[in-house]
């Protein structure tokens, strides 16, 4: 476990340090955008506030309610294309 | 470094994918961390709100979607089934039709043939001065007011207004400038001889026989023959035969010889009419043909003989200047003989 969790972390920072991981993100957040998550996301966020009141709402609140839903919603193809993006790039740094 | 390529490689199928997997699992929740910031401080900066309408705006204007109607809840074709009357006929047009109707009913457009309704206006209207020229109203017509059309339009009105200059017709400019903006054909029944005289010289003069106006046309228009030309210059000035410029080489030799007899006789008769003849020319300044053929008449005619003949000398008379051969003739004629009566040697002609 420890070999598996030291390995993870020192693959991340190499993601890091390529650059290769903010490439994916901007990625990732270009894709959400246009196949209108974001949108649902806001119309969710729309009722968490008027639910808890706008003046008293938290990041804390957001976030419980919304990451559940944003992870669900997200849709297949949009997955499938960045999960193919992330395996090409581990499979490039395993060759360096 | 080394060591973890070579654990990266090392590893098998499903522990790569499940390490993408985690890869990406936290790539969402990165996004979804930053969507909840930026709503966050759009709540407490005001302006999360702003792009919303209220519900009463949302009902107001809602997209309709019955039949017949289109989404904004407009009929299509409401105005179709309406009637309009028409100011200048007083029918009930349909409103499609409505437009075309009046550019025809009213004369005005570009497939309106202005033409038709002008000769049953014109045929009412005969003894007024009303448009006889058809040529310019044509292009004015066709053209989108083209300067050019304007300009023979203007042209048009300079001629008429120069050869209504003289004394007797005075009083004509004076009555009829007016009519004269719509290039009004010229009555040959007002116009004394002079008048008469210096249209023919430049203009086709033959006598429409819708509108009883002469045609103000140049000499060689289209409309008219020569022989037409001929005739209403034989019927206006008197029996003298005249010699056209465009005329066919037979017709002049014709012209040739019957003006050579003539021509002797004018110049018998200039002698006495010598007088006359410069008051005329004075009068009639626009026609400057006159003047100057009249002097080389008055100095030809003892070299009339000496020149190869009558034809020579009508030659340089009828040849150079028609007009001013027949100006003569008619200047010889009109004090001699009496004016034939108008209507029937018209009829005759016709």
């Amino acid at each position: 476990m420890n070999k598996d969790s030291q390995m993870r972390a020192a693959i991340n920072q190499k993601l890091i340090e390529m650059g290769e991981r903010e490439r994916l993100k901007e990625l990732l957040r270009a894709k959400l955008v246009e196949c209108g998550w974001k949108d649902q996301m806001k119309a969710q966020c729309k009722d968490v506030i008027r639910e808890k009141g706008l003046e008293h709402v938290t990041v804390e609140d957001l976030v419980v309610e919304i990451t559940p839903k944003g992870r669900a919603l997200v849709p297949d193809s949009v997955k499938k294309e960045l999960l193919q993006r992330i395996r090409a790039s581990l499979a490039q740094h395993s060759t360096l | 470094m080394k060591m973890e390529n070579m654990s990266l490689s090392g590893l098998d199928n499903t522990k790569l994918e499940a390490l993408a997997q985690d890869i990406y699992s936290d790539l969402v929740e990165d996004a979804c961390l930053g969507l909840c910031f930026e709503v966050h401080r759009a709540v407490k900066q005001g302006y999360f709100f702003l792009d919303d309408t209220d519900q009463e705006s949302m009902k107001d204007f809602e997209i309709v979607d019955q039949p017949g109607v289109d989404i904004f809840g407009q009929v299509y074709n409401q105005w179709k089934n309406k009637e309009c009357v028409c100011p200048n006929c007083n029918r009930s047009i349909a409103a499609s039709r409505f437009a075309p109707h009046l550019e025809k009913c009213l004369g005005m457009g570009r497939n309106s043939s202005r033409i038709a309704n002008r000769r049953i206006a014109s045929s009412n209207n005969t003894n007024n001065k009303s448009e006889s020229d058809q040529e310019d109203n044509d292009d004015v017509n066709d053209n989108d007011w083209s300067y050019g059309s304007e300009k023979k339009v203007l042209i048009r009105q300079m001629d008429n207004v120069l050869f209504s200059l003289p004394g007797e017709l005075s009083s004509s400019v004076n009555t009829d400038p007016y009519k004269y903006n719509y290039n009004t054909g010229i009555n040959y029944e007002t116009l004394g001889p002079d008048e008469l005289r210096s249209l023919l010289t430049t203009q086709c003069g033959v006598i429409s026989e819708h509108t009883k106006k002469m045609c103000t046309r140049s000499q060689r228009c289209p409309q008219h023959t020569d022989q037409q030309r001929r005739a209403v210059r034989v019927f206006l000035l008197g029996l003298s035969a005249t010699s056209l410029p465009d005329s066919n080489t037979a017709v002049e030799s014709d012209g040739y010889d019957a003006s050579d007899g003539q021509v002797l006789m004018s110049r018998l008769q200039w002698d006495g009419s010598s007088d006359i003849s410069p008051s005329d020319s004075a009068s009639s300044k626009a026609s400057t043909n006159n003047s100057d053929s009249k002097k080389p008449k008055k100095k030809k005619k003892t070299s009339l003989n000496s020149t190869g003949g009558g034809g020579g000398g009508s030659g340089s008379v009828g040849g150079s200047s028609s007009q001013g051969c027949l100006a003569g003739q008619a200047n010889r004629k009109k004090p001699k003989l009496p004016v034939p009566p108008a209507p029937s040697i018209y009829d005759n002609l016709n």
